[in-house]
This record gives C-alpha cells, sequence and structure tokens, in this order.
C-alpha cells in the first residue's frame, strides 16, 4: 500500500495558497508581499520532489509538475511581468508638487492648487480598468 | 479604497485615464471624500514622471500606481511609488501620514 499523504499536501498548499492570496487581496500585508505565494509554491515543490524520490509514481509526479509549473508562472509574473521600471519623478518630500487641472467625473475642471490652504490632499494616481 | 480616510478632514484626488462616472457613483455610496479625475491622454501622469509604457493588460500606457501625501501649503509631506503592480499602499499608513501633517 502506498500512501500519497505529501503529494495531497503538496497540492493541497498549491491551491490554499491561490484562494488565500485571492480571498485576502484587500489586506495590506498579503497583498504586498506577493513573495508569499512563491514561498508556498516552493515549499509545495519539495514535499512533491522528496514524495518522488522516494516513490516514483504518478500521483507524485503530478503534484511535483503541478507545483513547479506553479512556481515558474509566479516566478515568472512576479519578478518580470509585474515589475515597473523605475523612472525618474518630479515628486520628492518635502518639495511642492506641480500643479495640473484636471476634469472630474462630471467635467468640472479641479485644479491642485485650489486646495492650498484650505485642506490637505493625498493625491492618488492608479491604473485605471481600461 | 482610502474609506478610512472619510474623517481626516483631508480631500483624496484618484487620477486615473479612465472616464469616471462609474467610480464617482461608487466613492459615493462607500461615503469616501474621492474626487475622480480623468487624465485623459496622461498628460500630468507623463509630467509628474509617472508613466508606466505599456503596463496595461493590454499593453497600453498606464500609470506607475502613487499615492502622495500633501500638506495644506502643497508640499508633499508622504511618497509611495509602486515598483510592482501587485502592490498598494497600506490604507494604514496613508492616514498615519495625513494624522502626522497636524490640523
Amino acid at each position: 500500500m502506498i500512501r500519497y499523504g505529501p503529494a495531497l499536501l503538496s497540492v493541497l498548499l498549491s491551491l490554499a495558497a491561490i484562494a488565500g492570496y485571492i480571498v485576502f487581496l484587500r489586506v495590506a500585508a498579503v497583498r504586498n508581499h506577493p513573495e508569499l505565494y512563491l514561498v508556498a509554491f516552493a515549499i509545495a515543490t519539495l514535499i512533491a520532489g522528496f514524495a518522488t524520490w522516494r516513490a516514483a509514481h504518478w500521483p507524485n509526479f503530478v503534484a511535483l509538475g503541478l507545483s513547479v509549473v506553479l512556481l515558474s508562472l509566479g516566478g515568472v509574473f512576479n519578478f518580470v511581468l509585474a515589475k515597473i521600471p523605475a523612472a525618474p519623478t518630479v515628486l520628492h518630500v518635502g518639495e511642492p508638487a506641480p500643479d495640473f487641472t484636471l476634469p472630474d467625473a462630471s467635467g468640472a475642471p479641479v485644479s491642485l492648487a485650489s486646495f492650498r490652504e484650505r485642506t490637505p490632499v493625498v493625491l492618488v494616481f492608479y491604473r485605471g480598468y481600461w | 479604497m482610502l474609506t478610512e480616510l472619510g474623517d481626516e478632514g483631508v480631500q483624496i484626488l484618484a487620477v486615473s485615464p479612465d472616464p469616471n462616472e462609474k467610480s464617482q457613483e461608487l466613492a459615493q455610496k462607500l461615503r469616501a471624500r474621492y474626487r475622480f479625475l480623468t487624465d485623459r491622454d496622461l498628460e500630468v501622469t507623463r509630467r509628474y514622471g509617472l508613466l508606466h509604457a505599456h503596463g496595461g493588460h493590454k499593453g497600453q500606457d498606464v500609470a506607475r500606481p502613487t499615492t502622495v501625501v500633501l500638506d495644506r501649503r502643497g508640499v508633499v509631506r508622504w511618497l509611495q511609488l509602486a515598483d510592482s503592480i501587485q502592490v498598494r499602499p497600506d490604507p494604514a499608513d496613508v492616514a498615519r501620514a495625513v494624522r502626522q501633517l497636524g490640523s
């Protein structure tokens, strides 16, 4: 009787890492540490690799294949595709932000300078959705 | 979303190339003090040095996710520039930076 507990553990660990990342995407500590899912994939690969070394049976190979693919794809995404090239910005702590005027959702022009002496501003640049 | 900042007496300006009617409706539902500004051609984003060329999911130019806290004089007091598209500032850090401005 061959036991596939380690293979199952490896697959469950990978799936839990994916599910956990998605479910807790709004939690800053999870979102801002994407390397956590890579650590989980790496541990899953080690477990499946050890299981395959102990017994070369197909469930162990499946677990090893899955975790190696996830580790590779996750690594490429995290270290290559998701990286933003550093570029010089005009923003520096202690210096004024350059003024601009942009339309708001109703089309009314809004200038950054119009908030001066009135209220602090949190200025957010985001990627947008389309 | 930075809904934590609703009571901090601060104006949140959110800049993206999107036309933002939908975002504004959502913000009003959440009672957040957001004003969504449309930088259609990314002209301001580029001038600020925050363009992530071909960074969008269709290869279009997008903004490098950036959060800036400005005091009443318009001076930058806190700044976070993302070096990965996966990362966003922790709202608690932004709220702390705003509180440290004093009133």
